[in-house]
């Protein structure tokens, strides 16, 4: 494979490339899913291929190629040099790279028991037997998902990188949909919901995650939806779950904080962002209990790697410290723009999609205390768990995002459930509302492979840890 | 013999099982993508996907790759039959699609499928020259996808497409317009145009003032409507959802549901749209009608969701590819039908004060029981007053029920417009919706946000 990068290279310098990349990829994915007591779907998929990325007087090409052979390295690399040429002549700018020292060297995810290699029968039952925990009259519908994957990548460029990655990741989650007699319809998930969670590891996640152990509170709780009353609407103190406390870190600090986004390129789809570059440093994004951090050296994280896919190093970066404004999420194209190294967010999806800067590892860093602790100093409030719904502005400022359970707070202690809970909020605004976040023992990382950008689109597998957090004086509910 | 069809043959050959079938994406494809009117991220794709699913004993395994020689379709053969041996006897299974004959269809271009890079970069370069003043980011993209499914039955089908669409959203800091075209042949759009239409929109939305959220009477651009009403066929026009009761039409079939104006089908053939002869389990399409002059009458069925339907259902032709059924079948070719507005100035008369939209972004479905969805406007919200568009207004947050907007339609235009729908996300299948421009009286905001701008 390191050859074949390398064929890809001097071919896309000698057509007259100043800067060349490339990327050869072998993946093998499995999913098995359950449903009601059967086997809904049990697939395999293998994929490979080489990226070829190139800048031809400063203009980007890019091309894929299925063919792990010479003549697909040399034929990919040839086609990214004339699309860069064929827009360098009408090019207003000249791409510029921070400057990075040539990587060099190999990356392998910890694995006790590769994931792939369990025998696909025992991943089916153990699908079915957390399904039936999950069983009830009321539940008509029972799911439950494991995944497993493996990926070798190996990186080249012009400059003399020469890197050789290789990860696993698998994981897992359960479903439960409760149905009334008049049509009502409810659901409950675990670990967290839109497919479960990841890990960048072995088998050993997906036991650790206890999905059978979960399947009868995951039903119980769908069942209890059904007759409970609907989430009341007004101004409220919110306690919310590590699980959908990811998705809000996901969606107002993550995707903002994308210098591609802060300087605009991706406002055609994904948006843009209402942070600035010169917000860099001085910009209240929310209270003093707030700080995030992108990792990708986090043990277990699918963001986590040695290099990212343009040879950047893995390291820990402040995004938000004390509620400040302290760090994007960049690429070397963005961080000369910037003026300062914050690279190392380059990440393609697949061997025939361009890097575009994503998430890695973003986490919000605990405080302390538990969640009790939490709900304790709430007079009148609601816990929040597991995200239902979502939607964010072009800017991520305006958010509403649902969740599918939510126990009433009163005095301190938790109350009654309710359904079809929603809150709506600013980003900054939200932030700012922050009061506490629990402590270390609460702090759960959840991975995420559904984290949609760019056009031709890429789904990003992703990591966020967070422990539980509380928002004082919260818009819940929407009107109708 | 296409190279679709050549490498689903072949898979089948190699195939470990009672029976089996194939279906196969070949795609050779270029986006020339633009921000800030440069050249940004332009990527030109080749792929292969071969999705081989085998029966054995009654179980049921699939497997994809890309590794197209002998030997990468004899270790997919493989997968497919572990996956099989390794699961219990599925019940659901419907079968293979026996030898059935396929329409003829319409849908590839020889003039599209030949654009080289070049031509998708001038494309795009025509596109931005046509907005000097504003920044202009989005992309130029065309492609050919030849798909095939061929199977033990003797089923052997195949269709070659072309796709080529232009999305342009001209922008400054504080004002922006956008605007879109589709079609599967190249020659009928024209690059410059869209762009124009996207800058004269931006010219429009300096100085943006909000709103009180409220359920407002609103006009919808086809853009917006045409992501709206996917969403709903998506949750609600699916038979898998509609079983499981998930779908707002459960239990609801034979009623009047929404206003006489909204008539909805899904056709595979229809020209103007990206016609499809066949499904992704080779069974023929047929056009499904969904709402009836506001009655709730069908949703679209694959072969697994017919059986289990029973009665008779048979599969209307539209099934994903088997590791993807757990979806349930798609509408891929929805069309709305046109009403009697000449334009849509005379949708904003029959308003007379509400809201206009363009587009919308980030949509979600809060209860896709009730078809509650919801999401922002952007890029071209205005104020109607009297009858007339008139000033700009920051972006909105809607949420909004899909069948009351669709219960209080108060006109539509007589000019439908294929929107694209799809993102491009892994294999390129093109598709999209025939779509007026609506107007309503129920599309409820709920908050307002940022101005329009980068």
């Amino acid at each position: 494979m390191q050859e074949l990068a390398g064929h890809a290279i001097d071919a896309a310098v000698a057509a007259g490339a100043g800067y060349a990349d490339s990327r050869v990829v072998t993946r093998r994915a499995q999913l098995v899913a359950t449903k009601n007591g059967e086997v809904d779907s049990v697939s395999d998929s293998e994929t490979e291929g080489i990226g070829v990325r190139v800048l031809v007087d400063g203009a980007w090409g890019f091309a894929g190629d299925p063919r792990l052979t010479e003549e697909g390295a040399r034929d990919a690399a040839l086609r990214a040099v004339a699309f860069a040429r064929a827009s360098a002549s009408r090019a207003r700018v000249r791409v510029e790279l921070a400057p990075i020292a040539p990587a060099s060297g190999d990356y392998a995810a910890p694995v006790e028991r590769d994931p792939v290699d369990v025998p696909l029968e025992e991943k089916i039952a153990l699908c079915l037997r957390a399904e039936e925990g999950m069983r009830r009259p009321e539940v008509k519908i029972t799911e439950a998902t494991v995944r497993a994957m493996r990926e070798q990548r190996v990186f080249r460029s012009s400059e003399g990188a020469r890197v050789t990655q290789s990860f696993v990741e698998c994981g897992g989650g359960i479903d439960a949909l409760a149905v009334s007699d008049d049509g009502r319809v409810q659901n409950r998930s675990y670990p967290s919901a839109h497919g479960g969670s990841s890990g960048q590891t072995g088998w050993e996640f997906v036991e650790g995650l206890g999905l059978d152990r979960e399947a009868p509170r995951v039903g119980e709780e769908a069942a209890a939806l059904l007759t409970a009353d609907p989430c009341p609407s007004g101004t409220k103190t919110l306690v919310i779950d590590a699980e959908q406390m990811v998705l809000q870190v996901h969606e107002s600090v993550g995707h903002p904080t994308e210098l591609d986004r802060v300087y605009g390129t991706e406002a055609a789809y994904a948006g843009t962002s209402f942070l600035k570059p010169g917000d860099l440093g001085s910009l209240r994004y929310g209270s003093e209990h707030m700080s995030v951090t992108a990792d990708p050296t986090t043990p277990l994280g699918l963001g986590s790697f040695g290099w990212d896919d343009e040879g950047a190093p893995a390291r820990r970066q402040p995004v938000v410290e004390g509620g400040v404004l302290t760090g994007f999420l960049a690429s070397r194209e963005t961080s000369a723009l910037i003026g300062r190294d914050l690279g190392g967010s380059m990440r393609a999806d697949s061997w025939s999609r361009m890097p575009l800067v994503r998430m890695t590892n973003l986490h919000l860093e605990p405080g302390a205390g538990s969640v009790e602790d939490l709900i304790a100093d709430v007079d009148d409030g609601l816990y929040l768990c597991t995200n239902k719904s979502w939607s964010i502005d072009d800017k991520r400022l305006n958010f509403q995002f649902g969740t599918q359970v939510a126990w009433e707070i009163k005095k301190g202690k938790l109350g009654k459930l309710v359904r079809d809970p929603t809150y709506m909020g600013v980003t900054p605004e939200f932030w700012g509302r922050l009061d506490a976040v629990a402590g270390p023992e609460e702090w759960t990382m959840f991975g995420l492979t559904n984290c949609g950008k760019g056009q031709p689109g890429q789904h990003a597998h992703v990591s966020h840890g967070t422990s539980p957090a509380r928002f004082r004086d919260v818009q819940v509910g929407v009107r109708q | 013999m296409s190279r679709a069809l050549d490498l689903a043959e072949r898979a089948v050959k190699a195939a470990e099982g009672d029976e089996a079938d194939v279906s196969v994406h070949v795609e050779s494809s270029g986006f020339a993508r633009f921000a800030a009117s440069a050249v940004h991220q332009p990527t030109l794709i080749r792929d292969e996907a071969v999705t081989l699913r085998v029966v054995r004993d009654g179980r049921v395994g699939c497997a994809t790759t890309n590794r197209t020689d002998d030997e990468g379709l004899a270790e997919a053969a493989r997968h497919a039959a572990e996956a099989a041996d390794s699961s219990p006897v599925d019940p659901g299974f419907a079968g293979l699609q026996e030898l059935a004959e396929v329409p003829e269809a319409e849908g590839y271009d020889e003039a599209t499928a030949a654009l080289t890079p070049e031509d998708q970069a001038e494309a795009a370069a025509a596109a931005i020259a046509a907005a000097p003043d504003l920044g202009l980011y989005g992309y130029y993209t065309s492609g050919v996808t030849e798909l095939a499914v061929a199977s033990t039955t003797g089923q052997a089908v195949s269709q070659t497409m072309t796709d080529v669409s232009v999305l342009t959203l001209a922008a400054s800091d504080d004002s922006s317009g956008y605007a879109e075209a589709t079609s599967w042949r190249a020659s009928d759009l024209d690059p410059a145009a869209v762009a124009r239409e996207a800058a004269v929109k931006a010219a429009q939305t300096h100085g943006a003032t909000s709103v009180q959220p409220q359920t407002f009477r609103a006009v919808l651009e086809p853009y917006a409507i045409s992501e709206l009403l996917f969403y709903f066929a998506f949750t609600s026009l699916n038979a898998l959802a509609l079983l499981e009761g998930r779908s707002y039409l459960s239990g609801r079939l034979g009623e009047k549901l929404f206003d006489e104006s909204f008539t909805l089908w899904d056709d595979g053939l229809d020209a103007r749209s990206y016609p499809k002869a066949f499904d992704l389990e080779a069974v023929p399409k047929q056009r499904v009608l969904m709402i009836e002059k506001g009655i709730a009458r069908d949703v679209v069925w694959d072969r697994r969701t017919a059986k289990q339907a029973g009665e008779g259902r048979v599969s209307t032709g539209h099934a994903l590819a088997p590791p993807a059924q757990a979806f349930g079948p798609i509408p891929f070719n929805l069309a709305m039908s046109a009403g009697d507005a000449a334009s849509v100035d005379e949708l904003a008369e029959r308003v007379g004060d509400g809201i206009y939209v363009t587009r919308l972004h980030y949509l979600g479905v809060v209860d896709p029981r009730e078809g509650i969805i919801t999401g922002m406007t952007r890029d071209g919200t205005f104020r109607i007053e009297g009858g007339k568009v008139t000033t700009p207004v920051v972006n909105l947050r809607f949420t909004t029920s899909f069948p009351a907007l669709a219960a209080g339609l108060l006109g539509l235009t007589e000019e439908v417009t294929l929107v694209n729908r799809s993102d491009f996300y892994d294999e390129r299948y093109p598709f999209g919706t025939l779509v007026p421009a609506v107007a309503t009286d129920a599309f409820t905001i709920v908050g307002t946000g940022s101005g329009p701008g980068l």
